[in-house]
């Protein structure tokens, strides 16, 4: 149970990477990215093939972020000034080839073969007790981190609720904010005890997990900085009219184009967790598929919020648990009849949440102009 | 170094693309929308045409059958999805992302039902045709000869009928169209029948000299959108020869780049017109 728990954190925390970088782009900068897993295989395939080369994994890791970026700006550069449906098709294409790349050029990436045995972080650690100690102390570090958060985030709807009482729209109900608080409170402290248990008895996904929730904190604090600046601020006006925003003599490409390469980046990180996970990357592993369950989690959580991000990832992946687990009881379904099942309900999640919900869980639905 | 066998299996994929690309062009044009989930529809066509055929039904009756069932199917998202949300004023964006949810709802659907393993239609063995070094296939010939046909249909139709001129009407501006008494909702049906008809031919032509496959549509989505931009959007003449052009380039590249590359081909040509000509060859 622990153990799978910790893989779930995991893959929440390396999703929540990858979801946070899709919103910038898309929740933020209303980029419509349809090729998010090229900058995760990019990221990915670099760290792994770099540091089994023998360079040191952070260095590794800091190329796979910068190629990471480097291909946002390759594909910025060519479509950010055109329409906004042009990116969408050239993304998809880019990260359809990139697969392709990844499964024949077997000189570099050993193909459908797949890379095995490459350097991972804090593989040979074996901590002695204050070390252990000492991780659990970043770990709860990070659960008070978050804890802090939410109570912000509900302090922040609590004050918006009372300021527009009486007003034409509905403010969010007490009751409702109090429901948030202890759902968010539960997953911190599932998290946090579930980890502890997992450091003092310490194995290499123990170590990651570890790794992964730094990282994503340093991430979204940074981002949460970003967006509420005068830049994130700009991408906004951006992406409800670009007019306005050139006419206030903003230079909207290039706006654009560091959301595009700034979420690009993240992606590339989120990939070099995503391969020390899996510890075995196949290009099969690098589906377009990825690309929509992410959009799933964004559109989900809400575009343009970064907490409504990582609530994304985490319900999808509850999503993904509950159905692996009870689907096979129901009898329904041969096993690859219940992959294809899995899919299309999400695509029908995608479908009827623009229809109906268009702003997500949390987005704010005065703030995002979702017509004419 | 010039290759006949290449050139003449480029027109036949062109000759499918064609169709597809028309059907999407035609309601990237009118109605405004980056189906992406066209591919899906195409794969749609190609398995109701598979199953008519494989329940005893020759396989020219099949195609018809699964034409009907792919405009069917077609009205049915218009009525669901497409009209509600453009009643809406919905974002382009908005719609492109629910036809991403779409095409994995009809993938998966066929792929629930049906399984992955490739389909094969029940055919009549025919020899290829032999002329000298040159060896045609039959159904290659087919394929070409039924996209002739469909286009020369489909150029009658919009030239010389009351329904062409209203959708040329519509894709050029929607809101002149209906203050001068045009129908709009009529020709919004209109062009879903026709799109319906030729992406449905298309699936099926492909089912006829490749196989029926889950994937087939996706594969083929960026090669569509690649001749529908060559062409300009919302022009069904630049998205035939646009998608001649990218299936004839795409089998000649085989020689230099492997066949593993071909979307690679499609991709450049898109990303090349994009730089030097974003509306397309043949849009003003």
């Amino acid at each position: 149970m622990v153990g799978y728990l910790v893989f779930l954190t995991i893959y929440v925390g390396l999703y929540s990477l990858f979801a946070l970088g899709l919103n910038l782009q898309w929740g933020y900068a209303g980029l419509i990215n349809f090729g998010h897993v090229a900058f995760m295989t990019v990221g990915a395939y670099t760290t792994v093939l770099l540091s089994s080369q023998g360079v040191p994994l952070i260095l590794a890791i800091i190329a796979g972020i910068a190629i990471a970026a480097l291909l946002g700006l390759l594909i910025g550069m060519s479509t950010l000034r055109l329409r906004e449906d042009y990116l969408a098709i050239v993304t998809i294409g880019v990260s359809e080839l990139l697969r392709l790349i990844a499964l024949n050029e077997e000189w570099l990436t050993k193909g459908s073969f797949g890379i095995q045995r490459f350097p991972l972080p804090l593989d040979r650690f074996e901590p002695n007790l204050v070390q252990e100690y000492l991780l659990i102390g970043v770990l709860t570090l990070l659960a008070i981190f978050a804890a802090w958060q939410l109570g912000q985030g509900l302090r922040s709807q609590y004050r918006e609720g009372k300021s527009i009482q009486g007003k034409s729209y509905q403010p969010t109900k007490i009751l409702s904010l109090i429901i948030w608080g202890i759902l968010g409170l539960g997953i911190i402290l599932t998290v946090y005890i579930n980890g502890c248990a997992a450091l003092l008895d310490y194995n290499y996904k123990a170590g990651l997990m570890l790794l992964v929730l730094i990282a994503l904190a340093v991430v979204y604090w940074g981002l949460e900085l970003l967006v509420k600046s005068p830049w994130g601020r700009v991408l906004k006006a951006i992406r409800e009219d670009e007019e306005i925003a050139r006419a206030l003599g903003k230079n909207v490409f290039w706006y654009k184009l560091q959301a595009f390469m700034l979420g690009g980046a993240i992606a590339g990180l989120a990939g070099a967790f995503y391969a020390w996970q899996l510890t075995t990357i196949y290009p099969s592993n690098f589906q377009t598929l990825i690309t929509f369950n992410v959009w799933t989690m964004v559109v989900l959580g809400g575009a343009g919020n970064n907490p409504g991000a990582i609530l994304g990832a985490i319900v999808f992946w509850a999503y993904d648990a509950l159905t692996r687990f009870y689907l096979p009881k129901l009898g329904w379904f041969s096993s690859s009849e219940e992959g294809a099942f899995r899919v299309m309900v999400i695509g029908l999640i995608l479908m009827v949440l623009m229809v109906w919900r268009p702003q997500g869980i949390l987005g704010k639905k005065e703030e995002l102009t979702l017509g004419k | 170094m010039f290759d006949l066998q290449l050139l003449f299996n480029g027109i036949a994929i062109g000759s499918i693309l064609a169709l597809a690309a028309i059907g999407l062009t035609l309601t990237y044009g009118i109605l405004n929308l980056s189906n992406f989930a066209h591919g899906d529809f195409m794969t749609l066509g190609a398995y109701l045409t598979w199953l008519a055929n494989t329940s005893g039904l020759n396989i020219w009756l099949s195609m018809i059958l699964g034409a009907i069932g792919t405009i069917i199917a077609m009205l049915i998202s218009e009525y669901l999805l497409w009209k509600p949300m453009r009643d809406r004023r919905a974002s382009d964006t908005t719609l492109i992302i629910i036809s991403i949810g779409l095409a994995l709802f009809i993938r998966n659907g066929i792929l629930l039902l049906y399984g992955g393993s490739n389909k094969l239609y029940q055919l009549p063995v025919v020899r290829a045709l032999e002329f000298g070094d040159l060896r045609i296939a039959y159904y290659r010939l087919i394929v070409i000869g039924l996209a002739i046909a469909a286009i020369t249909a489909l150029h009658l139709i919009l030239q010389n009928t009351k329904i062409g001129k209203a959708m040329r009407a519509v894709a050029d501006n929607i809101d002149l169209a209906r203050v001068s008494g045009i129908n709009v909702d009529q020709i919004v049906l209109w062009t879903w029948i026709i799109t319906g008809t030729l992406t449905a031919f298309a699936g099926g032509m492909y089912g006829l000299i490749v196989v029926v496959h889950p994937n087939m549509g996706w594969f083929l989505i960026l090669p569509m959108f690649a001749s529908v931009i060559l062409g300009g959007i919302g022009n069904p003449y630049g998205a035939i020869a646009g998608a001649f052009v990218i299936g004839i380039v795409q089998e000649l590249s085989v020689p230099l780049l492997g066949s593993e590359y071909k979307l690679g081909v499609a991709l450049a040509i898109m990303v090349a017109i994009l730089l030097v000509r974003p509306q397309g060859l043949f849009n003003k």
